[in-house]
């Protein structure tokens, strides 16, 4: 019998143990374990994104150089899409069969019951003729997005574009989901930030089926869309449309600045696109074409290529001199043609002669002062003393420096120095090394040839120098941000190191340059304007399989306008062209009068410049 | 008999009253919060579920004061026709039409009858009148202590010696498992703790639990092969048990042979090759069965609950979702009302307001509110047990087992089932799960077993 009796212990036991084990599992499942609250989450909470629309960006007169255009997607809940006449369907979608079932097995396999894209971007005018079809095809509904419009169609390498972002950017900045849409060039890129604004995000539960049932937390963790802010910049779309006209059917680029802020009023880079290409579902393919032509269209010349200066480096030289005491405003050197070639000209009695000149003799030697000082005894050492002087003076003026541009990527200009001569020079058998190099071995640098190498924007920002008379605002873009200022950055002066009563005599010879018999840049002048310049032809060699080819110059120029009180510095740089005075000349001018009386009253003048196609095919160039 | 009817009240085990009437009250609010629906807010609109269990409740308390009237020796006295009256019912079920795949309900005008649910009052009754009757032989009848192992060979013999036991058990539960309704099925086999504190079945306990680990070891492997170690030779997981259970079988013999005096080892050998061949029976069985017998979504949700497959989306939908809706309450629950997944408009978690009204209690009163509810019914059977055995009677006893049984397995498999320790079984939480007839049956069997109770001192008058 007391077996039997304590049985009821153990039935007892048995009521007792299975609860205490629910207990410990309950409390392992609701306050240990956040395995079920994520799992939870993920089945009942659900958000929707909201998307502000992007940040407008203006030119300095207010007009519209990106604004945004409605577009359609059309998506599919593929549970709820079932006996549709595809065959009708893809036709009113504009798309392939193929296409269309492949879209369509991707969004299954994605979920039956959350919508996935089938076609995107569909400009309003064609969803005009699907919408009204729509309701045949159930499943199928249509989500209104933005796109970017460029609706003067110019400026496609300072605006930049977008495109979805990469799994590279979603894992830098959160932010970002899959198939956003993100900066990718220019000044897109550039104010990403202040031209997306701020996603909004609204949670709500959903019941088993998707469908939203009610606000999370009653809306506790739910933020409004933040709109993108609006940016003014420099730019002036006029002469930006104007410029680009020119340069149709020539290499090269034309960068034009507000010398009194560094104000960026066009930056070209010729060839061009039209920004309109690289928006919409086309965006893939004329990217790739754009992306195929030999010419090198997507290449942003004005930041993203040094040349060298050639010419238009001398005036620097000439500054240079006068300010370490070397040689007076009134140097004369003869027109030695042992040194380096020349043109035919009365020898230079000054430093304004010698500008408007342009004799190379005269440069050297007077660059020679600047670099074989005596300090020395060794010519070599002495070289080395000199031309490290010389490259703090050149870099004072921009040149291979950082200029502060806000514009993604670029690259900087090359001021050759002691150590560069000493150790990088970039050949493989380097002639020089420590010690075994002085003026004479480098002296093509005097004259804007050999290893000085500078970027257009840097050749905008010596134009503007001038104008200034020896000091620069770091060339941009930007000019105003909806709620804010320029930063800080662009309204510091920045001083050469040379003093402004030396620029006089060398501004001087800048005038003659253009107005002056015997100047190089005749072709420059305007009537109205005291235009000054410089021109530069600047040798272009090219290895072609081995062997070094002499190639047509690249033309070059560089001026400011007017003379007093200028309101535009410009550089003008044609690739394979030949003489400065040319071709860079006669664009600069007509930019200047543009810019500054708004019309251009020498019509032949123009004509001759658009008329002009100086792209050089690429048999031409083995030929020669 | 003057001043019978104060004399009820007087000796009603309160402590239970109260615990139920609690139970009953938060089970409503429960069903509230679980169908919660703005166009019906209204408590007592009988559109709605918590409408419904409230007008429910009324019956039952209604049917609860008839009983508490009656006679105990009433109750004792017609307990077969209680219980014969339910075998009809369980028998009429099964010619009409069927709802869902099963023929489980009586409509009438809209209201549905489970008889199964009254079947557990009858069979209750019937099997605490006779083993009140037949007490006496019990001792007779019970198989030898002691005999360790070789009580397994008493299984046949002792069904044959209680055929009367085995059919008041086995006859309910052949109909309902032609309804199909596996889980009352399941309901009926809680009558085996009753029987094992009546003495039957000495080792049954011990024998079950052996039993489940051996089924949960055989359905684990039986669908894998192995290699046998050292050799080439490829195994299926069944042949593996065996296997084991031959090299188990030679150590225990071992052991036997050199530990146990020579006088006892002949019963000993008897016992240990007995349970093998039982073993190696029952290891067969479980797999043909689970193979033959068990209905696809029945293996799965066997396969789920041993996680032999994993399907959040698809097969285990149910117990994922329930699982996620429990584990999301933490520890103080997101609160009344506010269940983001065990919630019936949301359509999350299937079955909300019946067989899966746990999760919306757990979610919205978290682990505290979890652990409250478990210790009410843990309360509650514990009671149920002193209950019985403070009984002169026999009937009385035996039928608080059987009470104290059927609640403690509803509880167990709904709630384990909630929480992912026992595969799905539909069958509902008393008190707690929407359902006429389930709050009618429970309530009955409770109130049957407070006027007993009410009367164990008359009883020793």
């Amino acid at each position: 019998m007391r077996n039997i009796d304590n049985r009821k212990y153990v039935i007892a036991l048995i009521f007792v143990l299975i609860p205490i084990v629910f207990i410990i599992r309950l409390f392992y499942m609701q306050v240990v374990d956040d395995k079920w609250k994520e799992r939870a989450a993920q089945i009942s909470e659900n958000k929707i994104l909201t998307y502000p629309a992007r940040g407008i960006v203006y030119d300095r007169n207010g007009e519209k150089l990106i604004g945004n255009e409605v577009y359609y997607d059309i998506r599919v809940v593929p549970r709820q899409a079932k006996e549709i006449d595809s065959v009708s369907f893809v036709k009113l979608l504009g798309i392939s069969m193929e296409e269309y079932m492949e879209k369509m097995n991707k969004a299954r396999d994605y979920s039956m019951r959350k919508p996935s894209d089938v076609v995107r971007q569909i400009p309003p005018n064609e969803f005009a003729q699907i919408a009204p079809e729509l309701y045949k095809y159930p499943g199928f509904f249509e989500v209104a997005r933005t796109q970017r419009v460029y609706p003067k169609m110019i400026a496609a390498h300072v605006l930049g574009y977008m495109n979805e972002v990469s799994p590279a950017d979603i894992e830098k900045d959160p932010y970002y989901h899959s198939g956003d849409y993100i900066g990718r060039n220019g000044i897109e890129r550039m104010y990403e930030r202040q031209l997306r604004g701020q996603r909004g995000v609204k949670y709500y539960l959903q019941d088993a089926i998707g469908m939203a049932t009610g606000s999370y937390e009653d809306g506790a963790y739910d933020t409004l869309a933040v709109q993108g802010k609006n940016i003014t910049l420099s730019i002036d779309s006029d002469l930006q449309a104007y410029g680009e006209k020119l340069m149709e059917n020539k290499l090269g680029s034309i960068v034009a600045i507000k010398p009194s802020t560094g104000e960026i009023l066009c930056m070209i880079s010729a060839p061009n696109y039209n920004p309109n290409l690289l928006v919409g579902r086309h965006m893939g393919k004329h990217y790739g074409e754009l992306q195929e032509d030999t010419l090198i269209p997507l290449q942003n010349r004005p930041l993203n290529s040094a040349y060298p200066p050639g010419s238009i480096f001398k005036p620097v030289m000439a500054l240079i001199a006068m300010q370490e005491g070397v040689v007076t405003a009134k140097a004369s050197f003869p027109c030695n043609r042992s040194l380096a070639g020349c043109h035919n000209h009365p020898t230079a009695q000054n430093i304004s002669d010698g500008v408007k000149m342009s004799c190379n003799p005269y440069f050297i030697s007077l660059t020679r002062r600047i670099i074989q000082q005596g300090k020395e005894k060794s010519i070599f050492k002495d070289a080395a003393i000199g031309l490290d002087i010389w490259a703090e003076y050149v870099r004072s003026f921009g040149i291979g420096t950082d200029l502060h541009t806000d514009y993604p990527g670029g690259v900087k200009g090359n001021v050759p120095d002691r150590q560069y001569y000493d150790e990088e020079f970039p050949n493989r058998s380097n002639p020089y090394g420590k010690h075994r190099w002085a003026f004479s071995t480098i002296q093509s640098i005097s004259i804007g040839q050999g290893e000085v190498l500078i970027t257009p924007m840097e050749m905008a920002n010596l134009a503007a120098i001038m104008a200034n008379r020896g000091h620069f605002y770091y060339p941009h873009f930007v000019k105003s941000i909806e709620g804010g200022n320029v930063p800080e950055i662009y309204l510091k002066k920045n001083k050469t190191m040379v003093d402004p009563e030396y620029f006089e005599p060398v501004i001087d010879g800048m005038w003659r340059v253009v107005h002056e018999p015997g100047g190089t840049a005749r072709r420059a002048r305007i009537d109205s304007i005291a235009v000054c310049g410089k021109t530069g032809t600047v040798e272009n060699f090219k290895r072609i399989s081995g062997k070094v080819y002499q190639l047509t110059d690249h033309s070059n120029f560089m001026a400011f306008a007017p003379m007093e009180n200028p309101q535009i510095a410009i550089s003008v740089f044609v690739e394979n062209s030949g003489f400065g005075g040319t071709w860079s000349a006669p664009i600069a001018s007509l930019m200047i009068e543009k810019y500054i009386t708004g019309t251009v009253k020498d019509s032949l003048k123009e004509q001759r410049i658009l008329d002009a196609n100086l792209i050089p095919d690429a048999d031409d160039i083995i030929r020669e | 008999m003057r001043g019978k009817q104060s004399n009820i009240f007087a000796s009603l085990d309160w402590g239970v009253l109260t615990v139920y009437f609690l139970l009953v009250f938060l089970g409503i609010s429960n069903i509230y919060a679980a169908v919660y629906d703005p166009d019906h807010a209204g408590l007592f609109d009988l559109e709605t579920e918590h409408g419904k269990q409230i007008m429910w409740f009324g019956v039952s308390l209604f049917l609860g004061l008839i009983i508490l009237f009656l006679e105990g020796n009433f109750i004792r006295k017609y307990a077969y026709w209680i219980y014969g009256g339910t075998i009809f019912l369980l028998i009429a079920v099964l010619f009409t039409s069927p709802i869902n795949g099963a023929r489980s309900w009586f409509g009438f005008g809209g209201v549905g009858i489970q008889p199964s649910e009254f079947a557990k009052v009858g069979v209750a009754l019937a099997l605490a009148r006779f083993i009140d009757q037949n007490g006496g032989q019990k001792e007779r009848n019970r198989v030898r202590k002691n005999a360790g192992l070789a009580t397994l060979w008493g299984v046949i013999p002792f069904i044959s010696k209680n055929k009367s036991t085995a059919f008041i058990l086995a006859l309910p539960c052949v109909l309902v498992l032609l309804q199909p309704d596996a889980g009352t099925f399941i309901v009926f086999t809680s009558f085996l703790l009753v029987l094992y504190r009546e003495g039957y079945a000495g080792n049954i306990l011990l024998f079950l639990v052996i039993g489940v680990i051996i089924a949960i070891i055989t359905l684990l492997v039986a669908d894998n092969s192995f290699l046998l170690p050292f050799t080439k030779i490829k195994l299926t997981g069944k042949t593996g048990i065996i296997i084991t259970l031959v090299v188990l079988t030679g150590v225990f013999a071992l052991l036997i042979n050199s530990f146990v005096m020579k006088r006892n080892r002949k019963s000993l050998y008897h016992s240990l090759f007995g349970s093998f061949i039982v073993a190696v029976l029952f290891v067969n069985f479980v797999e043909l069965g689970y193979s033959n017998v068990l209905q696809t979504h029945q293996k799965e949700r066997i396969d789920l609950v041993l996680g032999k497959i994993e399907d959040p989306n698809g097969k285990g939908y149910n117990i994922n979702r329930a699982k996620a809706a429990i584990g999301s309450g933490g520890f103080a629950g997101k609160g009344f009302k506010s269940a983001a997944l065990a919630n019936a408009s949301q359509r999350h978690v299937p079955m909300q307001s019946t067989d899966f009204i746990f999760c919306t209690w757990s979610e919205e009163r978290g682990f505290l509110g979890s652990a409250f509810l478990i210790i009410l019914y843990t309360f509650l059977l514990v009671k149920i047990v002193i209950i019985g055995e403070r009984q002169r009677s026999i009937f009385t006893r035996v039928y608080a087992y059987c009470v104290g049984s059927i609640f403690f397995y509803h509880f167990m498999i709904n709630v384990g089932m909630a929480i992912g320790l026992a595969p799905v079984i539909g069958i509902p939480l008393p008190f707690f799960s929407y359902g006429g007839s389930s709050i009618m049956a429970f309530s009955l069997l409770l109130f049957i077993l407070l006027k007993l109770d009410s009367e164990r001192k008359i009883v020793l008058q």
